[in-house]
């Protein structure tokens, strides 16, 4: 798994915390990058604000996107990343607490690799986390930068 | 010379012989005069007998102009008499028409009469109908507004469910997700009665987040648009008796499902309302070791009633008006665990139908849900 990034979307830092506690439970020691809004998580992908100059060339092996975000929501970065060439096939992983039909839909549409509810129970949470990370850290080939 | 004196004693000699022939020429001369007198007497009478032949003639001729004219009067008579009667028959043939005028009037009036009586109604049939439209128009302004209530209520609603399901589950991860922390990482700091405080903060939070979830499908079935189309309630029903029988395949429940149920509505909403029926008939037999399950359809009122019938631990009628509640438990969770909002979603269902949904039951004796959709 090695060198690969993971870029973590996510404004709850309760949330935050425990994804990360997820992940290494689940032995995935990547890198992970937060982004605590919307707004961050676009200046990471095309190198702007806090990011402008960093290596363009590192793109996150997956992203772990919530819905509900401060500024810019969800489904916007989505929309956001799927429209720009250098981002529009990195693999990204809905990561959120609505299990509502529309976002379902809207995620999808916008071209989301994934959808995965948070479940409450924390053992539930560990579980779809290490299944997370090994098929998409692991198993799965990400696209050719 | 001898005169003769006329006298009322005749003539009366007066004079001698010469005399006398003078006398007697004189008495010829008289005589001749007198004679001629008479003559023109005679004439004058005869004159006026002449007039009086000729007044006769004229008279003959007025009589007989008369008579002509009275001829004439008398078939002028004959004619008038005719003409009169000629004139009765006509006033005659004139009453029978006249009567049957009168009757055509009549009828006509009677007609007219109708066709008052007729346009009467017909006016008030308008002011009828123009006062249901008014008080049609009225309530589908009030159907529009209800509507434009229900359906900001609706959005408002869908916010709220979202932010619930969102904004509501991620402190609940974060209760359980630190308990579950704290019950790995500081293990030998705890004693017994510590981990399992924390055991019963992870079970609440389990239970808050399963009511929160049923929460939301209640509702989700709310907010619904019901489309109607044919459902086929029997093999709806016959899909979900073989996942129930997958999740428990222990259990003896022999199922009994009438073929060919179909039914009008959205066989999404109707799948959750068979859904719920029917796991809590397999739920609430549990307890028997053998137990019956039946789905089917009788008449109710020239309608079909669907009904799910078990004979499982049933319920006291005496509280038969809480079954449907939302949240609503008549039995103890730790031994029929739910939060006591199938019922609830199912009513929901059947009620966005149109339809009526009731219960019969006995406790130890099963219970029997009717289900009727419009």
């Amino acid at each position: 798994m090695g060198d690969k990034i993971i870029l973590l979307v996510e404004d709850n830092p309760d949330d935050v915390e425990l994804t990360i506690r997820a992940l290494k439970k689940s032995n995935i020691l990547n890198d992970v990058t937060v982004a605590r809004d919307g707004a961050e998580a676009l200046d990471y992908f095309f190198g702007k604000g806090k990011y402008a100059g960093r290596d363009m060339t590192i793109m996150p092996a997956v992203t772990l996107l919530d819905l509900k975000l401060p500024k810019v929501g969800g489904l916007e970065v989505l929309q956001r990343i799927r429209s720009e060439e250098r981002t529009k096939l990195l693999p990204v992983v809905i990561l959120t607490s609505s299990k509502e039909e529309q976002d379902l839909i809207k995620g999808y549409k916008l071209g989301a690799n994934s959808y995965i509810r948070k479940p409450v129970d924390f053992n539930q949470f560990i579980e779809a986390v290490r299944q997370l990370g090994l098929y998409w850290l692991l198993l799965n080939e990400a696209p050719p930068a | 010379m001898t005169r003769w004196l006329r006298s009322d004693a005749g003539l009366e000699y007066v004079g001698d012989s010469a005399n006398y022939v003078r006398a007697i020429l004189n008495i010829l001369a008289d005589f001749n005069e007198e004679k001629e007198r008479l003559h023109e007497t005679q004439r004058a009478i005869l004159n006026i007998l002449d007039d009086s032949a000729e007044e006769k003639a004229r008279l003959g001729d007025t009589q007989r102009a008369i008579l002509n004219i009275l001829e004439d009067s008398t078939s002028e008579k004959t004619r008038l008499e005719e003409t009169q009667r000629a004139i009765l028959n006509i006033l005659d043939d004139s009453a029978e028409e006249k009567a049957r005028l009168g009757d055509a009037q009549r009828a006509v009036l009677n007609i007219l009469d109708d066709f008052d009586i007729e346009k009467k109604k017909v006016e008030q049939f308008n002011v009828e109908l123009r006062s249901e439209i008014a008080e049609r128009k009225r309530i589908e302004e009030d159907l529009r507004q209800t509507k434009a209530a229900t359906d900001a209520v609706n959005k408002e609603l869908e916010a709220f469910s979202y932010s619930v399901s969102h904004d509501l589950r991620a402190p609940l991860r974060a209760i359980d997700g630190f308990s579950h922390a704290l019950l790995e990482d500081y293990v030998d700091r705890l004693d017994k009665q510590g981990r399992d405080y924390l055991q019963r903060v992870r079970a609440a939070t389990q239970r808050m987040a399963q009511l929160i979830d049923d929460m939301l499908k209640l509702s989700r079935v709310t907010r619904a648009e019901v489309s109607r189309e044919e459902v086929d309630l029997s093999v709806l029903a016959q899909e979900i008796i073989a996942e129930l029988n997958r999740v428990q395949p222990d259990r003896k429940v022999e199922f009994a499902i009438a073929s060919e149920l179909k039914a009008r509505g959205d066989s999404r909403l109707l799948r959750i309302a068979l859904e719920n029926l029917l796991s809590n008939a397999f739920k609430f037999t549990r307890p028997h070791p053998k137990a019956r399950i039946e789905f089917g359809v009788m008449e109710k009122d020239g309608k079909p009633v669907y009904f799910v019938r078990d004979d499982g631990v049933g319920f006291d009628m005496a509280y038969v008006d809480k079954l449907f509640g939302a949240f609503q438990r008549l039995h103890d969770t730790r031994e029929f665990p739910g939060t006591g909002i199938g019922l609830a979603i199912v009513q929901r269902v059947i009620y966005k139908h149109g339809g009526k949904v009731w219960a019969e039951g006995e406790v130890e004796k099963g219970a029997t849900f009717y289900l009727s959709l419009l």
